[in-house]
């Protein structure tokens, strides 16, 4: 009788398609896995102890370095969670601002999802095609706010900047070439059937499992749960546009994968809208803010729909001018949480495959 | 005179040792070992310039440039490379079999090399012409799975033992569809001389009386070279690199020369029995038959790597079924119209 | 049809074979850069106070202001910049009431030794007593190498920033700090 054995495989934090440095200690039997443990902290920075040290404002660049792929929404949560505990006004047009960052952010992030998920099934050009359009965005909030990832485009009460002149022809411009763009990755990736049999029916997450795991973000709609904060609960001006949130039927890699996809198409239809009505907002980009932020004591949650899921700001106040705590809800670790239920029984190529699907940021993880 | 370039110069190589009395054997050992020599500095130089091509074509069709600093056009990138990777340190594991780990990728360019032996390149122009040259060839190439093995399995990486599994399953039913679909081609002229089939392809093609075959042999070739979209032995985004994880230097640049070198046989294989080897179409004779040849090499070279940059890696599970449940059951029906299709040819008397 | 989304990707990357390409090869070709680009500071001497809003806008304590007392006025002696640690946020450029630091488009602040990597803004030697009344004098770019004589005569540097940092850099390498 031939004994069988099963091993232990390091599948990471040195591994081309953890996105970063993240490991999963494989339990395998051949190829099949029994158990998958996810192992993180690799990159932990101690971002939530190094904002007790910093005044309210000086907060901000640190939310950057969480998910540095959608920093201006990273911004955005903070900046309004502070904004919310002390009840400041944000003028309209930083709204639209925010908004049309927001997006752009968004679509930047998921161009990463959706060409990650490609490479780590092994497509390479669906990849690269998508930095290229990446980079045309990339371009945009660099002449918005002077930087390409870490934005540090928020502030309290407002934005930063106006957008400079002539910007928001140019992202107009792109945004109606960007379907033209989306249509090519589907046939290049979403239409084939090679990609079609790696990522179908792998993976699944049932809805009542995914929301039993608290898990948000396409993550969760991929599953068919329709929780879109955006729609649900709208923050900033989020009710004066027109978009849907898409959803997926089996919950499984597939349905996550063009759930990314198609979020980018109501992404771009909520920033043509923005960009129409913007036109007829003028003022300033910042609101009346006091010089020294002093919130009152007290504590505040604040959570907005990111790129990877919801990202919520858990700020306390003791009344000085530095937060006493915050805390932070990150969709990337909290989506993370079912990862071994959801690969036992695949393959070893479908845990690369169910783990871009989710779509993680190890900055986001490891805060 | 540009038709018979290579030949001619054999024959005055031959004609000049026979001019300064050499024996008649001493003299041809002397012609076969220089056209083997030819042959092993063509495969080498080829191999590198592959490397070349299928980084430009990669490049240009991910809006990229690709390697244009070193050399014109970037042409002496891959020299560069090799020129690094041989001045690198071949780091050997710890728990590594050494002799096994060390000699593998030495023995990875054999079965290639034993293969261009056969390949006739041109009209005359086969180093030796066999007359089981088919049956050699696949014979030989499927030599090369007891070496990914040997690599696979001396490194005593987990990641590598996954590789090597993978090709030792990969290789071995992919064998099967390859043969079969060639089947159909070997019927057909009744001989597995390499020269006689493209003899026989002097009118047409096989790639229009046997078009189901050629797909079953290109996809069957294409696993067989672990090329995407069968690449699972490589397999990067799973098992980093498979059998090659924990070589180092120019250990893994033979591992990387000896798949293009595998590629262009598999191309060249093709262009014989399908394309017409070195058969000028529309009677465009003026070119010369090696030329041909080569461009049909190349083209079928180009489609592999444009496979290569277009679609994602299947499944381990998905690969066997695809072999076992597809592309056997297709050549062997292949197979079955063809001796039929032959009957009725041969008793309509056409 | 099955097959269908195979031969549309093959399509496709043939498309791309044949686009125009998109990269900026970068040391003879360059990008433009934008207005707002966050690049290397530059600080207007002349229009800074001193008043060290923009250190304490810093969240990552990187601003570091040297002031000496000159009769009955704060004199700015060194504005170094800790630039390893910057977060390029431009919380300080912001905070600065008199519009005297700002981002150049400088990106290219390599280094080949880590101590040349602080930005050095200002180094300078304060005046032994106030003089407030030569102030159009400083106009000339003879301050290529500042000779450190504390003499009567006030040396107020008013270079240009961009080679302030060098000039200071030298300064501060001759003086072996």
């Amino acid at each position: 009788m031939l004994r069988t054995q099963e091993y232990f495989l390091n599948f990471g934090p040195q591994h081309p398609s953890t996105h970063g440095v993240f490991q999963i200690i494989l339990t395998l039997d051949g190829e099949r896995i029994v158990k998958g443990e996810p192992v993180c902290g690799y990159l932990h920075r101690g971002i939530e102890k190094l904002a007790e040290a910093r005044t309210y404002t000086q907060v901000i660049p640190y939310t950057d370095r969480m998910d540095y792929l959608a920093a201006m929404l990273q911004n955005l949560g903070y900046v309004q969670a502070v904004e919310k505990l002390m009840g400041i006004e944000v003028p309209e047009r930083a709204e639209y601002l925010r908004v049309i960052s927001g997006e752009l952010s968004r679509i930047a992030s998921h161009l990463i999802g959706i060409g990650v998920n490609a490479l780590d099934i092994g497509a390479f050009t669906g990849f690269l095609l998508c930095f290229r359009e990446r980079e045309k965005i990339m371009d945009l909030l660099e002449e918005l706010t002077g930087s390409r990832m870490t934005l540090s485009y928020a502030r309290i009460g407002g934005v930063a900047d106006d957008a400079p002149e002539g910007w928001l022809d140019r992202l107009k411009k792109l945004m109606d070439e960007m379907p033209g763009y989306i249509e090519e990755y589907q046939g290049l990736i979403t239409g084939n059937e090679i990609f079609q049999a790696r990522t179908k029916f792998i993976g699944i997450l049932s809805p009542e499992t995914a929301i039993n795991y608290s898990l948000s973000g396409p993550t969760l709609r991929g599953s068919g749960v329709n929780y879109d904060l955006r729609k649900a609960r709208p923050y900033g001006v989020y009710d004066r546009f027109d978009f849907e949130v898409p959803l997926g039927e089996n919950g499984d890699c597939f349905d996550r994968f063009l759930c990314r996809m198609l979020e980018m198409e109501q992404s771009v239809r909520i920033i043509q809208q923005a960009v129409e009505q913007i036109k007829e907002v003028d003022g300033p980009v910042i609101g009346k803010v006091p010089k020294v932020l002093k919130p009152p004591k007290g504590e505040v949650y604040h959570e907005i729909e990111s790129s990877k899921g919801i990202i919520g700001y858990y700020v306390v106040s003791d009344g000085s001018n530095k937060p006493y705590r915050v805390h932070v809800r990150r969709p990337s670790f909290i989506n993370l949480g079912y990862l071994d239920e959801m690969v036992r029984g695949y393959l070893l190529a479908d845990v690369v495959a169910i783990l871009s699907s989710i779509d993680i940021v190890l900055g986001e993880v490891d805060c | 005179m540009l038709e018979n370039l290579f030949v001619g110069i054999a024959q005055w190589l031959r004609a000049l040792l026979g001019g300064v009395g050499v024996p008649v054997e001493i003299n041809e050992a002397i012609v076969m070992l220089v056209k083997l020599v030819a042959i092993l500095v063509f495969i080498l130089i080829n191999a590198l310039w592959l490397v070349y091509m299928e980084r430009k074509v990669a490049a240009y069709m991910q809006a990229r440039i690709g390697p244009n600093r070193v050399g014109p056009k970037g042409l002496l990138q891959t020299t560069a490379d090799i020129g690094k990777l041989i001045s690198k340190e071949i780091i050997i594991p710890k728990k590594a079999d050494i002799a096994v780990f060390l000699i593998s990728p030495v023995l990875i360019f054999v079965p290639t090399l034993m293969v261009f032996a056969v390949i006739p390149f041109g009209k005359n122009m086969a180093a030796i012409d066999m007359n089981i040259g088919v049956f050699y060839l696949l014979a030989i190439a499927s030599l090369s799975t007891m070496i990914f093995w040997m690599g696979g399995w001396a490194s005593n990486s987990k990641y590598s033992l996954i590789g090597a599994m993978r090709v030792v399953a990969q290789m071995v039913s992919y064998e099967l569809p390859l043969v079969l679909g060639l089947l159909g081609v070997i019927m057909i002229v009744g001989s597995m001389n390499m020269s006689d089939i493209i003899a026989a392809q002097e009118h047409t093609w096989f790639i229009f009386t046997q078009p189901v075959a050629f797909l079953i042999y290109f996809a069957a070739a294409v696993a067989e070279t672990n090329r995407c979209p069968f690449d699972l032995v490589e397999g990067e985004s799973e098992i980093i690199a498979g059998p090659y994880t924990e070589y180092g230097g120019m250990a893994f640049a033979m591992y990387f020369l000896a798949e293009y070198a595998n590629i262009m046989v598999i191309c060249a294989m093709a262009t014989i029995m399908f394309f017409g080897g070195w058969h000028a179409p529309f009677g465009l004779t003026f070119i010369p038959s090696w030329v041909w040849f080569f461009l049909k090499m190349y083209a079928l070279i180009f489609i592999v790597m444009q496979l290569r940059w277009t679609y994602p890696r299947i499944r381990v599970d998905q690969l066997m079924g695809f072999s076992w449940k597809v592309l056997v059951p297709l050549a062997l029906a292949n197979i079955f119209i063809t001796g039929i299709g032959m009957k009725i040819y041969q008793a309509m008397g056409w | 049809m099955f097959g269908k989304g195979l031969i549309k990707g093959l399509q496709i990357t043939w498309k791309e074979f044949w686009a125009p390409k998109l990269t900026v090869q970068y040391p003879d070709e360059q990008h433009t850069v934008p207005e707002r680009f966050h690049g290397r500071f530059v600080l207007d001497v002349d229009k800074c106070i001193a008043c060290g809003l923009c250190a304490n806008a810093c969240p990552n304590k990187v601003i570091s202001i040297e002031k000496q007392k000159v009769g009955k006025k704060q004199y700015m002696t060194g504005y170094k910049m800790k630039i390893q640690y910057c977060l390029f946020c431009g919380l300080c450029v912001e905070s600065c009431n008199k519009d005297a630091l700002h981002f150049s488009k400088d990106f290219n602040m390599n280094q080949y030794f880590y101590r040349d990597i602080p930005l050095v803004l200002v180094e300078r030697e304060a005046p032994a007593e106030p003089l407030e009344e030569e102030e159009p004098a400083a106009k000339a770019g003879d301050k290529e190498k500042p000779k450190p004589k504390p003499k009567a005569k006030a040396e107020k540097p008013a270079e240009p920033a961009a080679q302030t940092e060098v000039a200071a850099g030298k300064a501060s390498d001759k003086e072996g700090q």
